[in-house]
C-alpha cells in the first residue's frame, strides 16, 4: 500500500457512519445501474423470429412428379418451405421428405405406435394420405439427415449408425423412436405438405418448430 | 467463502490494497471525471458486444441487420441508443476529464506518460467514433464517412496510402465496412482496455496529484474507498440515468440506406467533430488560390500540431509550479482552444441545420425529400401519353391545383411518394388509381377522414395507415390536395371544390 496515510486514523464515530453510508450507496447504485445495463441487454437475446403464418407449403405439378417414381423404393420429394430468416426477411427455403408408398394395413402393422395412440402425432390428418407415408429426413436420434440404402434394403443414418425400415420402424443403432411422420393433403388439386421439426432423443414426438 | 477465496487467489487482499488510497485534500467531484469515462466505457463493451449478436458487417447486410436490430429484436432500439449515446458520454466526460487534468496542470513530472497515454486513449476513443459512425451504412453513416475518409486522403505522401487502407481499395465499399467492424470491435477495444490499464496502473505509481497548489502532497489526505468511490458512482449514475433518458426519448435514428448516387442528402457530423467541419467550411470560403492549402491546415495539420502539441507538453512546460496563477500560457491557450471549438461547433451545427432546410430534408416540405425535383422532370419528360395530363395539374384544373401541389410536397409525398407511385406494400399509387379519379366525395372522405386496414388497387395489396386529415388540413386545402392528385401523373378527373370536401368530410 503506497499511499495509505488515510488510512490509518480510523476517524470519529459519526466519520465511520458517515463512510459505511457512503459504501452501501456505492453498491446500492451500482446495482441499480447493473440492472440498468443487464435487462436491455439480456432482453435484446429473447428469440426475434416471427411466428410462421401458413403451415402448408404447397408442391409445384415438377415437384409433384416425383411421387410417380415411387415403387417399391421410397422416393425423395423436394419442396419449398416459406420461412422468414432473420434480417434476410421471407424466403424459400428447400426441404425434402422421404416418401414410401403403403396401405394403411401395411403401416400398421408395422409402426402399431402411430394409430394405437401411444404416439400422440401433433396433427389430426390421417397418416397414410394419397397412398403414401411421409417422412421427415431428420434422424431422431440426433438430427442427421439419413439416406435410403436400397441394397440392405433400409434407411440408414450416416451418423451414429442408426437404422430403419422402409416404414420408418427403428431396428438398430441408437435412436430412441422410428421414423417421424409429416401430414400431406391434396388441396384443390394440390399437393401439400407440412414441414415439421421433432425434437431428438427422445422417445415421443414433440414438436419444435411447425412450418 | 470469502476467506476460500482469499485464500487460494488473493483476490480480497488485491481489491482492498486496489480501494486504499489516499487522495490529497479529500475526494472531490473534480476527480470523478477519469471514472465516469472508465464506466462509459464499460457500459459501450457491454451494449456493443450485444450488438454484436445482430450486426452483419457487409454491404448488403448492414442496413438491413441494423433495422432489424431496431424494428425486431426485443429492447434492441434501445441497446443500439444506450450505445449511440454512451458514446457521446464517453467522449465528453473525457473531454472534462482532459480539460480538469490541464487545469490542474496534473500532467507536470513526475506523471509525463500517464498524461502520454491519456491523449493516445482521446485519440482512439475518437477513432472508435469515427469508424462507428459508418456500421449502419444508412445515408448519413456513407456520406460522413466519405467525407471524413477523404479528409484522410489529402494528406500530404501518405495520404493515398492511408485513403486505400481505411477503404480496404481505392472506393468505398463492403470491405471498408469490414475493416471499419474489424476496428472499431476488435483492435480500438483491445488497445482502449490495455491503454486504460497502463494509465491506471501509472496512476497507482504515482499516486493522485490533488489540488492545483504546490503544497498538494502535505495536504491532510482523505480516502479513496468509500469517500472518492462514492463521488465516482454518484457521478456516473447520474450520467447513466441521462443516457437513459436520451436513448428512451431520443432513439437513435436510421436514415434510408446508402446510397452513393443520393446527390441531395446533407450528412451531419457527430457532434464532436462539429468544430472541424465548421472549420472545413470556413476556409472553403477563402480566396479560391488558398483554398487549398488552408485545407490542409484546417483538416490535417491543425489537428496534428494540436496533437503533437498536447503529448509533448509535459516537457515543453517544465515549470513545477502548479499554481493557475503562474500558468498564463497554457491556461490562455487552453480557453482560447476551448472558445475556437464551442464557437466552430456552434457555427457548424447552424449551417448543418441552414444546408438541410435548403435541401427539404427538414421542415416544412421535409417529407418530400429532395425528390421534387424528380417529379418536375417527370412532368416534363413524361412520355406522351400523359403529357397532356401533366399540364392539366396547372392548366385545365382551377387554380387550386398550383397550390394542391405544395400541399400534396408537404403532407402526402412522404408516404405516396413524389411521382405518386406511393410504396409496395404499405402506401397505394395515386397515379392511374381508379379511386383518386373516381367520384370525388369517396377520395374526398379518404382524405379527410383517414383509412386503415388492407385496401387492394389494381390487383395489389397495400396495408398502410391513412391518417384523418381534418382539422390538419382546412377544407381549401383538401380541396386543392384533390385536385392536384385528380390531375397529376397523367391522371385526368374533375377539380374538388371546398364545399364538396366539407359535404364529404361528416
Amino acid at each position: 500500500m503506497a499511499h495509505a496515510e488515510a488510512y490509518n486514523d480510523p476517524g470519529t464515530p459519526e466519520e465511520i457512519t458517515r463512510r459505511t453510508f457512503m459504501a452501501n450507496a456505492v453498491y446500492a447504485l451500482g446495482g441499480v445501474i447493473g440492472l440498468g445495463i443487464a435487462i436491455p441487454v439480456i432482453t435484446s437475446l429473447l428469440p426475434s423470429a416471427d411466428a410462421t403464418t401458413d403451415q402448408w407449403s404447397g408442391l409445384t405439378p415438377e415437384q409433384a412428379e416425383a411421387f410417380k417414381k415411387a415403387t417399391d423404393s421410397p422416393v425423395k420429394v423436394t419442396f419449398d418451405v416459406h420461412e422468414t430468416n432473420g434480417y434476410f426477411g421471407a424466403s424459400d427455403t428447400e426441404q425434402f421428405v422421404w416418401a414410401v408408398k403403403a396401405t394403411e394395413d401395411q403401416l400398421r402393422a408395422e409402426r402399431p405406435e402411430l394409430f394405437n395412440g401411444t404416439e400422440k402425432l401433433p396433427f389430426t390428418g390421417p397418416v397414410i394420405n394419397l397412398g403414401f407415408a411421409v417422412f421427415s429426413p431428420i434422424c431422431p436420434h440426433l438430427g442427421c439427415r439419413f439416406a435410403w440404402n436400397q441394397p440392405q434394403n433400409k434407411f440408414i443414418c450416416p451418423c451414429h449408425g442408426s437404422e430403419y425400415s422402409k416404414l420408418g420402424k427403428h431396428e438398430a443403432g441408437p435412436a430412441l423412436r422410428g421414423l417421424d411422420p409429416l401430414p400431406m393433403r391434396d388441396f384443390q388439386g394440390k399437393v401439400q405438405i407440412t414441414w415439421i421439426e421433432y425434437a431428438t432423443n427422445t422417445p415421443a414426438l414433440i414438436v419444435q418448430k411447425i412450418g | 467463502m470469502l476467506t476460500w477465496l482469499e485464500q487460494r487467489t488473493g483476490i480480497v487482499s488485491m481489491t482492498k490494497d486496489f480501494l486504499t488510497e489516499d487522495v490529497p485534500g479529500g475526494a472531490s467531484y473534480w476527480y470523478a471525471f477519469g471514472s465516469a469515462t472508465v464506466f462509459a466505457m464499460i457500459l459501450q463493451i457491454v451494449t456493443g458486444i450485444f450488438l454484436c449478436f445482430y450486426y452483419a458487417p457487409s454491404t448488403a447486410t448492414a442496413w438491413e441487420s441494423t433495422k432489424y436490430l431496431i424494428e425486431k429484436v426485443p429492447a434492441g432500439h434501445f441497446v443500439l441508443s444506450l450505445h449511440y449515446w454512451g458514446a457521446s458520454a464517453m467522449i465528453a466526460f473525457m473531454a472534462m476529464h482532459l480539460l480538469q487534468v490541464l487545469l490542474w496542470g496534473a500532467y507536470k513530472k513526475p506523471r509525463e506518460l500517464q498524461w502520454i497515454v491519456g491523449v493516445i486513449l482521446f485519440i482512439v476513443t475518437l477513432v472508435l467514433g469515427l469508424t462507428g459512425y459508418l456500421l449502419p451504412w444508412d445515408l448519413n453513416a456513407l456520406l460522413a464517412s466519405k467525407v471524413a475518409i477523404d479528409i484522410a486522403g489529402n494528406a500530404p505522401i501518405l495520404g493515398k496510402y492511408v485513403l486505400e487502407f481505411l477503404q480496404d481499395g481505392t472506393s468505398i465499399g463492403t470491405l471498408t465496412i469490414n475493416r471499419f467492424f474489424g476496428i472499431h470491435v476488435w483492435l480500438m477495444p483491445a488497445l482502449l482496455v490495455g491503454l486504460v490499464g497502463m494509465h491506471l496502473f501509472i496512476f497507482r505509481h504515482n499516486g493522485p496529484a490533488g489540488p492545483p497548489i504546490d503544497e498538494a502532497p502535505k495536504l491532510k489526505p482523505g480516502r479513496f474507498w468509500p469517500d472518492q468511490m462514492f463521488m465516482d458512482t454518484v457521478l456516473s449514475f447520474v450520467m447513466f440515468v441521462i443516457i437513459v433518458a436520451l436513448a428512451t426519448f431520443s432513439p437513435v435514428p436510421l436514415d434510408d440506406k446508402a446510397d452513393p448516387n443520393n446527390a441531395v442528402f446533407v450528412p451531419y457530423p457527430a457532434w464532436y467533430f462539429l468544430a472541424l467541419y465548421a472549420l472545413l467550411d470556413v476556409v472553403g470560403k477563402f480566396p479560391p488560390a488558398m483554398v487549398q492549402i488552408a485545407t490542409l491546415f484546417a483538416t490535417i495539420v491543425g489537428p496534428t500540431i494540436l496533437i503533437i502539441v498536447l503529448i509533448v507538453l509535459p516537457f515543453i512546460d517544465r515549470n513545477p509550479s502548479r499554481r493557475l496563477t503562474r500558468r498564463p500560457w497554457v491556461l490562455g491557450l487552453t480557453a482560447l482552444v476551448m472558445v475556437g471549438a464551442i464557437g466552430f461547433s456552434w457555427y457548424g451545427q447552424s449551417n448543418v441545420v441552414e444546408q438541410q432546410l435548403a435541401h427539404n430534408l427538414i421542415g416544412p416540405g421535409a417529407a418530400s425529400a429532395a425528390t421534387t425535383a424528380s417529379s418536375t422532370l417527370e412532368v416534363e419528360h413524361g412520355p406522351v401519353g400523359t403529357a397532356g395530363g401533366a399540364s392539366g395539374a396547372t392548366g385545365s384544373a382551377p387554380a387550386s391545383a398550383a397550390a394542391g401541389a405544395s400541399v400534396y410536397t408537404a403532407n402526402c409525398a412522404g408516404c405516396h411518394q413524389a411521382n405518386g407511385q406511393g410504396q409496395p406494400g404499405m402506401f397505394p399509387p395515386l397515379a392511374q388509381n381508379p379511386v383518386v379519379t373516381g367520384d370525388p366525395a369517396a377520395v374526398a372522405k379518404i382524405v379527410a377522414n383517414g383509412l386503415s386496414g388492407q385496401i387492394s388497387v389494381k390487383g395489389s395489396n397495400y396495408s398502410g395507415q391513412m391518417p384523418a386529415w381534418k382539422g390538419q388540413l382546412s377544407n381549401a386545402q383538401i380541396a386543392s390536395v384533390l385536385t392536384y392528385i385528380r390531375n397529376a401523373w397523367g391522371n385526368k378527373a374533375s377539380p374538388v371544390t371546398e364545399a364538396q370536401v366539407a359535404a364529404a368530410a361528416k
